[in-house]
């Protein structure tokens, strides 16, 4: 059977049944799914979404192609077959508030309804990748998001078939990114591939049937729950070939697995409280025991007690295994937000011979793009700013105004007058016919007014029409600025390389080879 | 990987000033580093990378000169200043209790406890020594520097009067100008980019680490190794296969930082076992040597022929990733041979199956170049020369590369044309040369015809643009070619293309080109859009369409606009803080989208509140 591959790391044309799909309402607001055709959910149409813009079948999405635009479908989200079900789910669900939406477990036997198209909206039907998933994953510590990993995995040159360990896995953001970037098949995925170039016989007589060396990623969560999550999240992800989650005190027991040579790690991701007490592990001999005790012994450090009193007697109970790949130059990245943990954190490093220490911060934007429209034509519209564009267009508003003003006040005297007419008419016992007058006024008041510059009702009423019939796409300035919300500090990310052990032997064999 | 310096490779030194130097590693060849010195190549060779050397003290000017390798601590004694030189740097303490006092701290016998710089005096006349005495001194010491800068300190005045921190920051200057060291760097993409940058960045268009890493992030780029083409809906066209498409004009940075995520850039894998490695470089000096004196000149050696070069590095031909060109292999394996054997007349050896170039089928770059040839002069420093690519380098197979003539009028374009097909007996009576030319335009074409033929069926996994070309004119024909879900990623020095590209994707736009498809009749339910259209006025507004559209927005989900800008930070005890200077220029813009299939037909999005509400995410809903 060949191995499911990762729908991150291959995801096919659609998506398919257990698989995770990302469904992506606005640019920020993306749902994840693992896609389910069974009919356990309490709707009668299956595993459903819910989201703002309408619901979304389980049905419709899976065997779609990548890409596709999801109609809502009408779902009766009123008359659940089993509300208490659902109630019950709701009090002890957590995975249900984790965003696997719809993962009943329990098999009925209907059927699936076929739901039909709502008008609510549409989603997006995407692939996972590291990114998308940062984006929606559910949090359960600080997330390493795509500014600071990418940087890192630049940084610290990952390359496929590198090993690399993490610690301090938290919600699993990096543990994705990194998998994607050592990633260069699977041990079972390749067999029969393998063997195409012995059977074609080519060129080399000489070479040797090497180990080829697949990339691997060890994660280490001192948080047991934690640890359990993003198990089974890499899991259901497809990941679970190329991730190896411990749960671990790292500080204390450092970083070796029981197998032969594992992790034996090319670059260290340290996204720990107090990174400098780990260090201690991360060595190609056994380190000094003053050098040990000095960085530890910092009175300022938390657990330094503890973990040092429990670095005693480990040398002594097993012989010492460095974690690091012997023959490549070890990279480290540690994540520190406070200046405080960078300042212990390099002394350390610089103790246990790190070298090209550098500290960087990630300064990171997002730019909106909008089209700003201003103008005295954009009265009472949306997302425009109705003030005169202009000099000329403030000054032709203030005749206006004062136009009507004039031709107001005008009138209104007219009025004035006329009533007193009509009173002093009054008195002299004069019979006028009103309503001959009313009539003659109107039809004056409207003439004068005809020619006069709009009323800001009218002016209204005209702008919302016109604007039907404007290409508002692409008028006004093109601006772009940066983003309301802006992260200004991430962590601090500290960087250093430690070369291959090299001996007076290696010298004396290199220099004997080399002359 | 970059374990130990290969022979032949292509290495950086940086001097103690930290400039970069770029050299290729050829065994017997002697490096010379201006005023630090002069030094034999195969001292390096073998030895593990990121070592820092140091020449060492000579009596005998005229002699080889000896290198060793300098300790961590030392290393660090020298930035930390000369109080924390052990490898212990708990000595915040003591600075604690001494420092952070900006003032003079007498103790009760008198003595200074603690420097301030009230009473420093910029005046050059402290330092005793002349320049030609400083010359002098150069001049004469063959060893590390150190006696230099002794003496040059010994001989400032003031030095007493320095604070602690200041101290150090003259010796760390005096280090930099003096000291006989350097340190082996593995040519990598970080190491290029850094090098590049400080010659001439315009080249690379300003690319930095971070925009390199985003770039890579955004367009999911990993090995795809292992990826299947797929079929598409309709049944002809194909899917993914890890295939990236690409428009590069960074001379090949961009390339190469996408090759080396996936897996593809590094021409052989170096993974050999020590015991393997030992008996199999035992051998090499020998090979090189011999082939020095068939080519006469070694850096001519690099460049020759493949069968030339047949060192056992190259000749191992070690693929890292198994490709499906392989397959290939056994239908063009008759007239490979032959092709060989005339492009090797000097040498009659075995005759190696012909591997067609950019054959691979999955994990593949194409990139569309507007000149007749790629530039991808910057491979050159990871052993692949696109003018002439050995077969050896994986990215012989897996980079494909074709112009903008060749892919939107492939039929203008003379290689495409098919060649006369000859049949065997004619070929077998024709001359020699003959037969190779013919073999040789009838490989181009199949090349050619297979490169064009599959970019044009589309299907690729991403798209990445660093091209100074206007970018929507390359997203209007580049665009349809990503598969569904797939990663756009636009890079551009400057923000003012990229915000006109997110204008020509904006909801606005959208929302009206559906408008325009569907016609009057819909026209009173969507915001924004031109009503009361009649025929006529549709024909007139036909013109403004290529204006108004030059890009279907439809096709692009959530075009965002980012930047990033890593910023470097000095630390040192009681010294913490960002650089003073850096490197302005440009800020470096990303613009990203995933590629959509819209539903055909009229989409509405109403959200499902009433009221107020519908009208809001009736909107965001268009957005997203």
């Amino acid at each position: 059977m060949a191995p499911t591959v990762s729908p991150f790391l291959d995801p096919s044309t659609h998506a398919s049944v257990n698989s995770l799909g990302v469904l992506q309402l606005k640019r920020d607001h993306l749902i994840p799914a693992v896609l389910s055709d069974s009919a356990s959910s309490d709707y009668a149409e299956g595993n459903v979404v819910n989201t703002r813009f309408g619901s979304f079948t389980h049905s419709s999405l899976i065997n779609k192609p990548w890409g596709t635009q999801i109609l809502a479908s009408v779902v009766d989200t009123g008359s659940r077959s089993g509300r208490s079900k659902k109630r019950k789910r709701e009090a002890n669900g957590d995975a249900d508030a984790a965003g696997e939406v719809g993962a009943g477990a329990e098999e009925t036997a209907k059927s699936v309804l076929k739901a039909a198209t709502a008008s609510s909206g549409f989603a997006h039907l995407v692939p996972p990748t590291p990114e998308t998933w940062t984006l929606c994953l559910p949090h359960r510590t600080q997330v390493v998001y795509t500014p600071d990993y990418s940087f890192i995995i630049q940084k610290t040159r990952l390359r496929p078939g590198d090993h690399i360990v993490e610690a301090g896995a938290g919600s699993g953001s990096f543990t994705h990114a990194v998998a994607r970037t050592v990633f260069n098949g699977s041990p079972g995925s390749e067999g029969n591939e393998e063997e195409q170039p012995e059977a074609n016989g080519t060129t080399t007589r000489k070479r040797k049937r090497r180990q080829k060396r697949y990339g691997h990623v060890y994660s280490f969560e001192y948080h047991k729950p934690r640890a359990e999550q993003l198990r089974e999240e890499i899991i259901s992800h497809g990941l679970d070939p190329m991730v190896t989650i411990t749960n671990r005190d790292v500080y204390a027991d450092g970083f070796c697995l029981d197998d032969d040579d594992a992790p034996n790690a090319d670059v260290i991701f340290l996204d720990l409280p107090a990174p400098w007490l780990a260090l201690k592990h991360l060595t190609r001999s056994p380190p000094p025991p003053a050098v040990v005790k000095s960085v530890a012994s910092d009175p300022s450090t938390p657990n330094a007690e503890a973990s040092s009193s429990t670095l005693q007697p480990a040398p002594a109970a097993k012989p010492f295994r460095s974690p690091l790949n012997p023959k490549s130059t070890a990279r480290i990245c540690t994540f520190s937000p406070c200046i405080e943990q960078v300042q212990k954190t390099v002394a350390a490093m610089r103790s246990y011979g790190w070298l090209d220490i550098e500290m960087y911060t990630m300064e990171h934007k997002r730019l909106g793009v909008r089209r700003e429209r201003i103008g005295l034509a954009e009265e009472g519209l949306r997302g425009a700013n109705p003030s005169p564009a202009t000099v000329q267009e403030a000054v032709q508003r203030l005749r206006d105004v004062e136009d009507r003003a004039k031709v107001f006040h005008g009138l209104q005297k007219e009025k004035q007058e006329q009533v007193m007419r009509r009173a002093e008419a009054k008195k002299r016992g004069e019979k006028v016919s009103a309503r001959h007058d009313e009539e003659k006024e109107k039809e004056e008041k409207k003439k004068k007014l005809e020619g006069l510059p709009p009323s800001k009702h009218d002016r209204l009423e005209r702008a919302k029409k016109e604007s039907v019939k404007r290409p508002l796409f692409k008028e006004g300035r093109l601006v772009c600025r940066t983003e309301s919300e802006i992260k200004t500090h991430t962590s601090y990310l500290v960087f250093a390389v430690l070369p291959v052990e090299w001996t007076t032997e290696d010298e004396a064999k290199a220099r004997k080879k080399w002359g | 990987m970059h374990s130990h310096v290969r022979p032949n490779a292509h290495i950086a030194l940086r001097l103690p000033s930290g400039v970069l130097k770029l050299v290729e590693a050829t065994p017997n060849t002697n490096i010379n580093l201006g005023k630090f010195g002069t030094f034999n190549t195969n001292q390096i060779i073998g030895r593990p990378y990121r070592l820092t050397y140091e020449f060492l003290e000579q009596e005998d000017p005229k002699a080889q000169p000896e290198l060793r390798v300098v300790p961590a601590s030392e290393l660090h004694a020298i930035a930390l200043g000369s109080d924390h030189a052990t490898p212990q740097e708990s000595r915040d303490d003591d600075a604690a209790t001494e420092g952070g006092v900006a003032f003079d701290i007498v103790g009760d016998n008198g003595e200074v406890i603690m420097r301030n710089n009230r009473l420093t005096v910029d005046d050059p006349s402290r330092q005793t020594l002349s320049m030609d005495e400083i010359e002098e001194l150069k001049k004469a010491g063959s060893g590390s520097g150190k006696d230099i800068i002794e003496k040059i300190m010994a001989s400032h005045l003031g030095i007493e009067e320095k604070t602690q921190y200041s101290l150090a920051k003259y010796t760390l200057r005096k280090s930099r100008k003096y000291l006989k060291r350097f340190t082996v760097l593995p040519l990598d993409i970080p190491l290029l980019t850094e090098y590049v940058t400080d010659k001439e960045a315009y080249r690379i268009m300003e690319l930095r680490d971070e925009s390199l890493g985003l770039i890579c992030s955004w367009a999911n780029i990993h090995s795809g190794s292992t990826s299947r083409v797929l079929m598409g809906e309709d049944g002809t066209s194909q899917i993914g296969g890890g295939r990236w498409l690409l428009v590069d004009d960074t001379g090949g940075l961009v390339t190469a930082a996408l090759a080396e995520r996936m897996g593809i850039l590094y021409p052989h894998e170096e993974e050999d076992t020590s015991d393997s490695e030992g008996e199999e470089e035992q051998d090499a000096p020998a090979d090189t040597e011999q082939e020095n004196v068939q080519n006469g000149t070694t850096a001519a050696a690099a460049a020759t022929t493949p069968a030339t070069t047949a060192t056992p590095d190259t000749t191992a031909q070690d693929t890292p990733m198994p490709d499906a060109s392989l397959d290939i292999l056994g239908v063009t394996a008759p007239d490979a041979t032959n092709g060989t054997s005339t492009e090797t007349p000097r040498q009659r050896r075995q005759p190696r199956p012909h591997i067609p170039q950019s054959s691979a089928q999955t994990n593949t770059l194409t990139i569309l170049h507007p000149n007749n040839q790629p530039n991808l002069s910057h491979l050159k420093y990871f052993g692949f020369d696109a003018g002439d690519p050995k077969p050896g380098h994986p990215l012989y197979t897996h980079l494909k590369s074709l112009s903008w003539l060749q892919l939107l009028d492939p039929t203008s374009d003379p290689t495409y044309i098919e060649p006369e097909l000859i049949p065997e007996e004619t070929l077998a009576t024709m001359k020699s040369s003959k037969r190779g030319t013919y073999y040789r335009k009838r490989r181009r074409w199949e090349r050619t015809k297979r490169v064009i033929d599959e970019t044009r069926a589309g299907g690729f996994d991403g798209l990445v643009v660093a091209s100074s070309m206007e970018p929507v004119t390359i997203l209007k024909e580049c665009v349809p070619l990503v598969k569904g879900g797939g990663q756009v990623v636009v890079y551009s020095q400057n923000s003012e293309p990229l915000v006109q590209l997110c204008d020509y994707y904006s909801k606005e736009r959208r929302t009206a080109f559906i408008a325009r498809q569907f016609g009057p009749q819909h026209n009173g339910r969507t915001r924004g859009n031109p009503i009361d259209l009649s025929e006529e006025d549709e024909l007139a507004e036909e013109g403004d369409e290529e204006e108004d559209f030059p890009v279907n927005p439809t096709l692009l989900l959530a075009p965002s606009l980012q930047t990033a800008r890593a910023r470097e930070w000095q630390v040192l005890p009681e010294r913490t803080h960002p650089f003073m200077t850096s490197k302005g220029g440009a800020e470096g813009f990303l613009f990203t989208a995933t590629r959509v299939l819209p539903v055909e037909g009229k989409v509405e999005a109403r959200g499902i509140r009433g009221g107020k509400k519908r009208k809001i995410s009736a909107e965001v809903s268009v957005e997203a």
